[in-house]
């Protein structure tokens, strides 16, 4: 049976039918378009599929999209400036190489965010620790938290 | 990969939860954080024909500190609130820790403390502390609540002592004694977003003059079916001035005590090896902070 569920995402509110089977990450992809947030491992270990749910960062691969109903979602799409510019921590990832193949980097753009509105000034530790959860097989890793440590110095939220 | 259909009861009350979770008894599996239960549904490993959702109910989540009685933690509080609240840091560090080092960020924010209990894995990070600490947990159903020692709770692998009806709906733990200094390590394949080989929870507690022991606890995961409290530490501890030659001792009689097994993150071998390394770092750890205490 499908369930009516209101999701609102990057502040723009959607009805959407879903089966409770349905995970977040493929609501996302398939039936909403939104194909910035990736699947990876599928399992809740690479962190590709990572978005925010009412700021805090999750697996929206291991997510059942239901549960989220009534709940605010940020995904990569949601970032940009609304002149349509890059944000800051977006930007930094460029600026600082934070960017092989592409693949992890919607995941870990979105932890990073929620890493920051948790915590604006992260140590080093905090954000190798709360960015554990992401994994880059490009091996990226000294860059990206480069990007992250530029983005926090600028104050990003 | 996708679950199997089920029907979906997201409970807004206590008692809507209760109702439903008497009335579909063992067809129905209680979805808290999700991050084990559904990735087992992914795979198939099981398949309920529904799943309650009770992440609604405020009644079931958040920490509330009363000094001089201790804590309670709703079952649904996520494990990065238990991480980064300043009360239980300040009270309960050895927890506070422990739930810091689950996976990774996203399943910190995703898995609750009664889940890390109810999914009963024996590599599990936040009952160890708990047990340290003394903390019980209450289990409640139309009917009424029940309550017990976590290490009562959890009676095996991926068993615990949840009737059919009865939900976790919070965990208290004791107001620690003044006195008590408590630590928590773990070892694994790496740092981070692993599942430990081994984990280790020590409290410890000095007489006046900082050098008697005038109690400890060691417990110890991921080797046996549940949380392992050490007897043989205590008996060799309590009432002797702490030694590292103690230490040695009671590194010893942890890894007797200690049931490991082989499986694919460590051999019995290593995680007996690891036992007695972790007890004498903690042990130590524990009679440094308990000396420190004013």
């Amino acid at each position: 049976m499908k369930h009516l569920i209101e999701l609102e995402i990057n502040g723009r509110v959607y009805d959407v039918a879903v089966s409770p089977r349905d995970l977040l990450a493929d609501v996302l992809r398939k039936k909403l378009g939104l194909t910035g947030t990736k699947k990876g491992c599928g399992a809740g270990d690479c962190g590709a599929c990572t978005v925010l749910v009412d700021d805090k960062p999750i697996l929206s691969c291991i997510t059942l999209a239901i549960t989220c109903n009534g709940k605010k979602i940020t995904t990569v799409e949601g970032l940009a400036l609304p002149n349509g510019e890059l944000n800051p921590l977006q930007a930094d990832f460029v600026n600082k190489g934070a960017i092989q193949c592409g693949f992890c980097t919607p995941g870990m753009i979105m932890s990073a965010a929620g890493l920051l509105k948790r915590n604006a000034k992260p140590s080093m530790y905090d954000i190798k620790h709360e960015m554990s959860g992401n994994i880059c097989r490009c091996t990226g890793f000294k860059r990206i938290i480069m990007a992250i440590e530029a983005a926090a110095e600028t104050g990003v939220k | 990969m996708y679950p199997k259909p089920f029907g979906y009861y997201a409970p807004q009350t206590p008692v809507e939860a209760y109702e439903l979770v008497g009335r579909l008894g063992g067809k129905a599996k209680i979805l808290a954080g999700g991050t084990d239960l559904v990735i087992l549904m992914k795979d198939k490993i099981i398949s309920p024909e529904n799943v309650i959702d009770i992440t609604n109910i405020e009644e079931f989540q958040g920490i509330k500190y009363e000094p001089g009685k201790g804590m309670e933690i709703g079952a649904t509080t996520k494990n990065a609130e238990v991480q980064f609240s300043e009360v239980v840091k300040q009270k309960y560090p050895a927890l506070a820790y422990a739930a810091g080092e689950i996976g990774s960020s996203q399943v910190r924010h995703m898995g609750t403390i009664g889940g890390n209990s109810c999914n009963a894995s024996p590599s599990a990070e936040t009952p160890t502390p708990l047990v340290a600490y003394g903390a019980s947990v209450v289990v409640s159903s139309a009917t009424g609540e029940r309550e017990m020692p976590v290490e009562e709770f959890i009676q095996g692998v991926r068993q615990i002592d949840l009737k059919e009806g009865e939900i976790l709906t919070r965990i208290k733990l004791p107001e620690p004694s003044p006195k008590l200094a408590a630590k928590y390590a773990y070892m694994g394949a790496r740092d981070a977003n692993e599942i430990d080989s081994v984990n280790m929870a020590v409290a410890l507690e000095l007489k006046d003059d900082k050098k008697t022991v005038q109690s400890v606890k060691l417990v110890m995961g991921s080797v046996f079916i549940k949380p392992l409290i050490s007897k043989a530490v205590p008996a060799l501890l309590t009432g002797q001035e702490f030694s590292d030659d103690l230490v040695e001792q009671a590194a010893a009689a942890a890894q007797n005590e200690a049931k490991p097994i082989s499986d694919v993150r460590a051999s019995a071998e290593y995680r007996r090896e690891i036992v007695g390394v972790l007890a004498r770092r903690l042990l130590k750890e524990a009679f440094a902070a308990a000396q420190e205490v004013k």
